[in-house]
């Protein structure tokens, strides 16, 4: 990640040097004003879904869920970590259902108990399965079809889930035979 | 897609209806889960800051646009339409700007369009992946650049496969 990004930070800021210094600074601060709002909704979004995974939990569902798919779960991710196997199920499910905003909470938790077990392969699996977007409904995209006239926004569905289902399977499949490799 | 408004009304409906038999306390149940959420943010914000302020200047400098045209012609040789290879490029850095992008491809060509259907199977089958790495990795130490190209190598497949079966289905 550090070279990643100082190698296009650096770049990025000699193109500004040479053709417009002036732009620089603005789009420095255009991405702050991101972070902040976006940090805003984000919070919103976590408080929503944090508080949902809670009652979630306490009423014992969460484990049921985690405990039915644990065999399958466990063998994925290498681990036997019954808690950060539960908040992983519960991501891939948030993920499959495209609740918004609902994954990263427990994404994030979940990689930071397999890190904290030294797990590297299981977060590179859990990461990896999250980039593919496994998701049964692309909400926003049938949205936004639907909102520029489409004649039936959710056509583009089933090339969707192919897409998405080969490309996750594969992600997989390259972080199993790469395990072990830096 | 009427029913897909549903889900999340219907989830929290069943979930506490279910944790109300199973004598769970709701408010205090609700409020401790939504605590986590402070801490959770404050020790995201300065990977997530720094990553959009990356992703700013890669776009404001031209050196997004700039890699695009370098690599149109060899996105054209698999199968994928140049009008789409913008987005593609654009997708592993900026949500905002790529559903920005997706919804200037649906006016100029139309919705129902070969061009925007490769595009909505483009968008939708794809992450913001420098995003997810930043967020979940944040703050460890870990070499990042192995499950990056992993996440980049079968996003791209799965663009080139939308494309191929928007043409068939």
């Amino acid at each position: 990640m550090n070279v990643i990004f100082t190698a296009v930070f650096l770049t990025a800021a000699v193109i500004f040097l040479i053709a417009d210094p002036e732009g620089f600074l603005p789009a420095l601060l255009t991405g702050g004003e991101k972070a902040a709002t976006l940090s805003l909704s984000l919070l919103a979004s976590y408080c929503v879904w944090l508080g949902f995974f809670k009652v979630l939990e306490q009423s014992g569902l969460a484990g049921k869920l985690a405990r039915a798919i644990s065999r399958p779960l466990s063998a994925l991710f290498r681990s036997d970590d019954r808690e950060a196997l539960a908040l992983a199920s519960q991501n891939i499910a948030a993920n499959f259902l495209g609740l918004p905003g609902a994954p990263t909470p427990l994404g994030v938790k979940a990689t930071q108990k397999f890190l904290a077990a030294k797990n590297a392969y299981a977060a590179d699996m859990l990461f990896v399965l999250n980039a593919t977007s496994l998701q049964l409904l692309p909400t926003t995209v049938i949205a936004l079809r639907a909102a520029e006239g489409s004649s039936s926004p959710a056509d583009i569905f089933l090339p969707t889930l192919l897409a998405t289902l080969l490309s996750s399977v594969l992600g997989a499949v390259l972080v199993r035979l790469t395990a072990g490799r830096a | 897609m009427r029913y897909a408004a549903l889900i999340i009304p219907a989830l929290f409906v069943a979930l506490f209806l279910y944790a109300l038999v199973k004598r769970v306390k709701l408010y205090d149940c609700f409020t401790a889960g939504v605590k986590e959420a402070v801490p959770l943010i404050v020790s995201l914000f300065p990977y997530l800051a720094a990553m959009l302020m990356l992703s700013e200047l890669f776009e404001a400098s031209g050196l997004s646009a700039a890699i695009t045209r370098a690599l149109s012609p060899a996105f054209s040789a698999l199968g994928i339409p140049p009008e789409i290879a913008k987005l593609v490029l654009l997708k592993p850095f900026s949500g905002s700007g790529s559903t920005a992008l997706l919804a200037d491809i649906f006016s100029a060509y139309g919705a129902d369009s070969y061009i925007a259907r490769c595009a909505a199977v483009a968008y939708g089958s794809s992450e913001t992946v420098f995003y997810i790495s930043a967020v979940y990795f944040a703050g460890s130490k870990k070499n990042l650049v192995k499950p990056v190209i992993i996440a980049l190598i079968s996003n791209f497949l799965s663009v080139i496969l939308g494309c191929l079966l928007c043409k068939i289905l």
